[in-house]
């Protein structure tokens, strides 16, 4: 069977899927309708739709897998307009996200396991919320302001047209907090090395955003070793990262709980509240993996109240 | 859709299985070699003056069976496995990634594994034409036979005893080749555990030519051609009533290989560091083959295998394989398997792999008991779920076992 035929076929079967769940579940009981497109075929998206399942029991769920490609996604789409309407649409992961803007706008869509929302819905956009999964700033402020006292000054590198929103956010987190932010923008990898060097004697932290721009392996790396050479904490976004050298990372704590996030805001759409009014959340649970080792380096105490909360301390 | 296109390729699979399992007839293309010269091996010219006509039986049989073992213990099929596709995830850009971006190795394997519900099928051409035997020719193998009292001594200064050094070689040549045809699929149990299978279908060729001559020594001790005389009376010697001093037999078998089942855990993945994804991978080698026709080893064979590797850059994974096979029939074919190498993505969508590829058998009967080969291959993405793979196999050491000079593979795959 050609490719193309596999793919032609494929796409009848799903609309065949769809039409046919949609049809099947117009019971009297009228429970809800919903297609969830999932980006990929990756764990913690499969997490994330069980935990949606798990609080929406009743709706009638239609998955569908993109499978890494926007083009399938799109054509799945395309079919789904010319059938019987969905009460919503649950995007899983950015691809699918990415494609519900572009193809949905009369739909009430929910996003779940995505970073940064803000950089890619345009604020225009009136018919899409959800769970992303970016820690709040609030709890990784506070975080750094923990690991010592000596912490009032935290450094940021960031992308402003990836990142920019974040760090407008978290400026005035941390004033209310009585830290105040050093920012240097940046907007090509390669500039990261400059910024880091310049703020060699203006922070007593460092703090890695989410940002694509800022995350080249080279300029975490670059980041790390500023952190030991100077004996700066660095918070960083997983645990993956800690154990690279990073003081402290703070990450979304599962799929399965941002899954579940979605499904809350669901929802609340599905009982009749407008789209707009719901604004999109930020992972409710976190994971905080501490690495002792090099706290020994950089010659920092943990307090016992954060070994305590970790998931995972590394020694 | 894709669920049915799964269903459909398994009913295909039980097919395919069925109707090469429904054609196997018993033949007897594993002993061509120990028949050559007839199940009683060679006799020569009855002697109106000695009893000479059986005195080269016993060495003939068992230098033609000794060879013949050699030969058939180490045909075997080549390793086989999938490439690693699908997507693993990166929490700190909170993308799925490619795990295609390198397409893995084709002989060798990798830690990681496919991913849930994920099904990969593939096929695959090798081509095995054998040329040498423990570094010999295959077209110029030469085997001698001794008379049956050669141990009670062949002096030359003492002529009575001369017809006792007297000896048959035989100048063999043999014409071995495999053509394998593999049926490939493997699943993915859940994210971290894989289940396989490998049917193989063979078209095996095995002819052999032998041509035998009488040589003796003479009272300088040197060994010449012709028989040893008394008088004008030859003692040894081919005739209308002897053994016809050559030989052919052999023929060609398709048919059923032996089915490999095969499943991974990977038990150890994204650790961070210097850690290594570690995977366990066990295989059972059935004998569905019939081992007379040559299509399989007659045996069960057990295999497990620790697989290490390591993703750097995300285009470059060494990765390391370590393990043990159990021959439940021949213990003597236990194996010590190991490979060591790497696959790099060089484009996008084309992968470039290198493996020294190693087997030894810790209890041998000295043929192919460590053998070495390096393989390169290259593995083309030109679509989403659709890879071609080109491998060649090369012996580091031809001077051990039965080699090939080389050993083409080309395939297709494709990740439902």
């Amino acid at each position: 069977m050609s490719l193309l035929t596999t793919r032609t076929a494929s796409l009848i079967f799903a609309a065949c899927v769809i039409v046919g769940a949609i049809v099947h579940s117009s019971t009297p009981a009228e429970a809800a309708k919903i297609i969830a497109l999932k980006s990929a075929d990756v764990d913690v998206y499969n997490e994330a739709l069980e935990g949606f399942k798990s609080v929406l029991q009743e709706s009638a769920i239609v998955e569908y897998d993109m499978e890494g490609d926007l083009q399938k996604g799109k054509k799945f789409l395309a079919r789904l307009k010319s059938g019987p309407r969905p009460d919503l649409i649950l995007a899983v992961g950015i691809w699918a996200l990415q494609v519900v803007l572009e193809e949905i706008q009369d739909i009430p869509v929910v996003f779940a396991m995505v970073l940064n929302p803000t950089a890619v819905i345009r604020q225009e956009v009136r018919n899409v919320t959800g769970a992303s999964m970016n820690v709040p700033n609030e709890q990784q402020i506070a975080l750094l302001k923990k690991v010592s006292p000596q912490v009032r000054r935290i450094g940021v590198i960031y992308d402003p047209s990836q990142t920019g929103f974040l760090v407008k956010q978290a400026e005035r987190i941390a004033k209310d907090q009585g830290l105040r932010l050093v920012t240097k923008a940046i907007t090509s990898p390669k500039d990261s090395f400059a910024a880091i060097d310049a703020m060699q004697d203006e922070i007593d932290a460092l703090w890695i955003l989410p940002d694509l721009t800022v995350l080249a392996p080279e300029s975490v790396q670059y980041m790390l070793l500023f952190s030991f050479r100077h004996k700066i904490p660095v918070l960083g976004l997983s645990e993956n990262q800690a154990r690279m050298g990073t003081l402290l990372s703070l990450s979304f704590e599962s799929g399965w709980d941002i899954g579940s996030q979605a499904a809350e805001l669901a929802n609340g759409i599905l009982s009749g509240r407008s789209v707009e009014e719901i604004p999109f959340t930020t992972a409710r649970k976190v994971r905080l993996t501490v690495n002792l080792k090099t706290a020994g380096k950089l010659g920092v105490h943990i307090p016992k109240e954060l070994l305590d909360r970790a998931a995972v301390v590394i020694r | 859709m894709t669920s049915r296109l799964r269903a459909t390729t398994a009913v295909l699979l039980i097919l395919w299985i069925g109707w090469f399992a429904r054609s196997a007839e018993a033949t007897d293309l594993k002993n061509t070699i120990r028949n050559l010269y007839g199940i009683q091996g060679i006799h020569v010219e009855p002697s109106p003056f000695f009893p000479v006509e059986t005195s080269f039986q016993a060495s003939s049989l068992q230098g033609l069976d000794g060879l013949n073992s050699q030969l058939t213990s180490a045909i075997g099929v080549p390793s086989f496995n999938s490439s690693v596709t699908g997507f693993t995830f990166d929490i700190e850009r909170g993308i799925p990634v490619r795990t295609t971006e390198s397409l893995g190795p084709m002989l060798t394997e990798r830690a990681t594994t496919m991913g849930i519900s994920k099904l990969n099928v593939a096929g695959t051409y090798t081509r095995v034409s054998f040329t040498r035997l423990d570094g010999k020719n295959l077209n110029n193998l030469q085997l001698t036979f001794h008379r049956n009292d050669v141990n009670e001594g062949c002096d030359p200064s003492i002529p009575q005893s001369l017809a006792r050094c007297d000896t048959i070689r035989a100048r063999l040549k043999v014409d071995l080749s495999e053509d394998i045809f593999a049926f490939i699929a493997t699943y993915g149990l859940t994210s971290v555990w894989d289940v396989g299978l490998v049917v193989p279908l063979t078209h095996i060729r095995l002819f052999a030519k032998a041509s035998a001559g009488i040589f003796h020594v003479d009272t300088l001790g040197v060994t010449k051609p012709g028989t040893t005389q008394i008088g004008n009376l030859p003692i040894h010697q081919f005739g209308p009533n002897s053994t016809p001093p050559d030989a052919s037999g052999g023929g060609e078998e398709t048919g059923l290989g032996d089915i490999i089942l095969r499943t991974k855990y990977n038990f150890l993945r994204n650790s961070g560091g210097l850690t290594p994804d570690l995977a366990f991978l066990f295989e059972v080698k059935l004998p569905t083959g019939d081992a007379k026709r040559l299509l399989g080893t007659g045996g069960t064979n057990l295999a497990g295998l620790l697989i290490a590797s390591k993703t750097y850059g995300r285009w470059l994974t060494p990765h390391v394989n370590v393990g043990y096979e159990i021959n439940t029939k021949e213990l003597e074919q236990n194996t010590i398997r190991y490979a060591l190498g790497f696959d790099a993505r060089l484009l996008s969508g084309l992968s470039f792999d290198a493996d020294v590829i190693g087997r030894q058998k810790p209890e041998g009967n000295g043929t192919g008991d460590h053998t070495v080969d390096l393989s390169l291959g290259v593995k083309w993405n030109p679509l989403n779920s659709l890879i071609f793979r080109a491998n060649v196999q090369i012996p580091l050491d031809k001077n051990s076992g039965l080699r090939a000079d080389f050993i083409p593979t080309i395939g297709v795959e494709y990740l439902f």
